[in-house]
């Protein structure tokens, strides 16, 4: 997933002029979209194991509630997110010419709550298209309209972040993604015993 | 079918003439407003359109909900065919206003966050019709969608306000706040009327048409397998 | 209606429009022994996962002990399934995979309790290969391992001899004998006649979704066969 990530980098890097302002408009873009990208790939994984070994089953007579097996799901996701963003970051400030700045800490941030929102939401969705017949189509074309508000608040919350600004600009942003994560993760517990029932 | 007098002897004729009305309200009764000119005549169909659009996919939401509470098939029917008008109403929107925004704002389309939303809320409910139509997980379907039902609707706000706040320095959309003219609000309620009298006409008639397809296939189903039952 | 035990009141169970099981209606008393026959599609393996509380059915309801297994967390750790999967994780080792379930059924004693699971099935020698490198027998007597290791009361076996050598099978023999003495209620499907006959006290018979017969049973594999028999046609 890491990789992968770094590879979209390079596709956007070569698909727009970049240097300068140009760096600044669109760098937050380039970088939340491969984030999004790898987390497509890692979600088509997320059910994997146990539609193949068809362990879902025993998932579902154990006796705790459902929506544990949702938490486990999606911390798991958000780890494995958030670990390629620390990875890919590095890779990003160099090619993007970042110098390191007072920026990290809330750039950190701001990965965690969009992560947090990604995966509250691509967990879902990953579980319910685990059952559909066209589930690597269908989970990117059900699951991104649906992430749209956040990662318009992460494009956004990042951009303000790389050019040090820290005031009241940034703070609705991070309140948006906040209520998102909150209201999906909200959601999914309700939901997540519809979506992997038979 | 059962025949239904209201729906099927009153409700097209009646749907026709306030069509007609609304026409006539829009185009001849309404006043020219003074800085658009006649290009915002538009608007008494692209506002009912939009306003039914939502009203389609909260009938998505409340279907789904229902469906997966009491498991009655005429629920994931309410919500299948209200997600198809949504997105038709939807899409007259998504027409209407490029085509009243050229003259205005000299370009078709702007990412400004009325029309932005309109999008996103779209992309959803089509993304719910191919999951419909591609989806054919040995009839777990009605119940994968109206999960997707459900998540849609609730997004909604979501995406309104995060459209909002990215471009709250985009605002061209003409607000609610808006005053009117009180004949421009007759002529808006009349169209308003018309195209809930349409919404309603389209609703039943295309749950009806569900109603026969179940039948048929059903029907496909026991000479294929020559089961009876 | 009795209050303990498991009772399938009038369930019918739609995939699309295609009914898997038509109005069933079952109660199973503790300690009983069922085997549950009929031909292939005859809705055998959906009436187990309904039972189990995989599958939520169409209409109806499934009743252990009173509580429904979709809603109630008690009603389904009485439960334990062996389903024509394994339900076990590929990657994991045989010890892994047991410590899995020790913990999602928070048991006591965990590590004693995998001993013994391991130790009864005969796998104490590979218990750290993952289970990719397992045969099939040894696969299947895995999964045993895991349906038991909660001691569930009631034990739902779907074809349970399938893939087993001949010394595997008496020892499965053996060991739901030793079940059954205990009082465990055990629900089987199985077409293997010469293993199900000795042990079941109870004879139910599916056909195309429906119930056709429920009684008390004891004889041979031969009278299982004859029994069965008139409900063998109609293949779905």
């Amino acid at each position: 997933m890491s990789f992968f990530s770094l590879l979209v980098l390079l596709v956007f890097n070569f698909s727009f002029e970049l240097g300068g302002a140009a760096l600044h408009e669109i760098g937050p873009g380039v970088l939340w979209s491969a984030f999004v990208f790898a987390c497509l790939l890692g979600l088509n994984r997320s059910f994997a194991d146990e539609r193949e070994n068809h362990s879902l089953d025993a998932l579902l007579m154990a006796p705790g509630d459902r929506g544990a097996i949702y938490l486990g799901k999606m911390a798991a996701n958000l780890i494995f997110l958030l670990a390629v963003e620390l990875i890919c970051l590095p890779f990003f400030a160099l090619f993007f010419n970042l110098s390191p700045g007072f920026f990290i800490l809330p750039l950190l941030g701001v990965l965690v709550l969009g992560s947090a929102c990604l995966s509250a939401a691509g967990t879902l969705f990953a579980a319910l298209s685990s059952t559909m017949r066209l589930r690597e189509l269908l989970l990117p074309l059900l699951l991104l309209p649906i992430i749209l508000p956040a990662l318009i608040s992460c494009v956004k919350a990042t951009g303000l972040v790389l050019d040090n600004q820290f005031g009241p600009a940034l703070y609705p942003h991070l309140k948006m993604l906040a209520v998102y994560a909150i209201v999906f993760v909200t959601l999914s517990l309700m939901l997540f015993e519809y979506a992997i029932e038979e | 079918m059962k025949k239904n007098i209201l729906v099927d002897k009153i409700m097209p004729p009646l749907v026709c003439i306030s069509m007609l009305m609304a026409l006539a309200a829009a185009l001849l009764y309404a006043p020219t407003e003074k800085v658009m000119g006649d290009t915002q005549r538009i608007f008494y169909f692209h506002v009912p359109a939009a306003i039914s659009a939502f009203i389609c996919f909260f009938l998505v939401f409340i279907g789904s909900i229902q469906y997966l509470r009491t498991r009655y098939a005429h629920w994931d029917r309410l919500a299948r065919c209200a997600a198809e008008l949504g997105v038709l109403f939807g899409l007259i929107v998504l027409v209407t206003g490029p085509l009243w925004a050229k003259p205005i704002w000299g370009v078709y389309w702007r990412w400004e966050p009325r029309l932005t939303s309109m999008l996103i809320a779209f992309s959803i409910y089509v993304a719910y019709l191919m999951l419909r139509t591609q989806g054919a997980s040995g009839g777990q379907t009605p119940r994968i969608a109206s999960v997707l039902g459900i998540v849609a609707f609730i997004n909604v706000p979501l995406v309104h306000y995060s459209v909002d706040l990215w471009a709250a320095d985009q605002q061209l959309h003409p607000q609610r706040n808006v005053d009117l003219q009180p004949e421009m609000l007759y002529a808006l309620y009349v169209c308003f009327a018309a195209f809930f009298l349409l919404l309603a006409l389209l609703l039943r008639r295309r749950i009806e048409l569900a109603k026969i397809e179940e039948a048929v296939e059903k029907m496909r189903q026991r000479l294929a397998t020559g089961m009876d039952y | 209606m009795p209050d303990d035990g498991l009772v399938i009141e009038n369930t019918s169970k739609l995939f699309a429009s295609f009914a898997a099981l038509q109005s069933v209606h079952l109660c199973i008393e503790r300690g009983q022994f069922v085997l549950l026959a009929g031909a292939n599609g005859a809705g055998k393996s959906t009436l187990l996962r309904l039972m189990a509380g995989i599958s939520r059915p169409s209409s109806g309801r499934v009743l252990i002990d009173g509580k429904d297994p979709q809603r109630d967390a008690t009603a389904r750790s009485a439960i334990g399934f062996l389903s024509h999967h394994t339900l076990l994780y590929d990657d994991l080792s045989a010890e892994e995979n047991l410590g899995f379930f020790a913990r999602i059924y928070a048991l006591k004693n965990p590590q004693q309790k995998i001993d013994e699971a391991l130790k009864q099935v005969g796998l104490s020698s590979h218990r750290h290969r993952r289970l990719r490198t397992f045969s099939r027998g040894m696969r299947q007597r895995l999964a045993l391992a895991r349906a038991t290791l909660h001691q569930p009361v009631i034990l739902l076996l779907d074809e349970p001899f399938t893939g087993l050598d001949q010394p595997a099978r008496t020892a499965l023999s053996e060991q739901l004998c030793e079940l059954k003495q205990a009082g465990h209620t055990c629900i089987m499907v199985t077409h293997n006649l010469e293993e199900g006959a000795p042990l079941a006290n109870r004879l139910v018979v599916l056909r195309k979704g429906c119930l056709c017969h429920d009684q008390a049973w004891e004889g041979s594999a031969a009278d299982l066969s004859a029994t069965c028999a008139p409900f063998w046609d109609g293949l779905r």
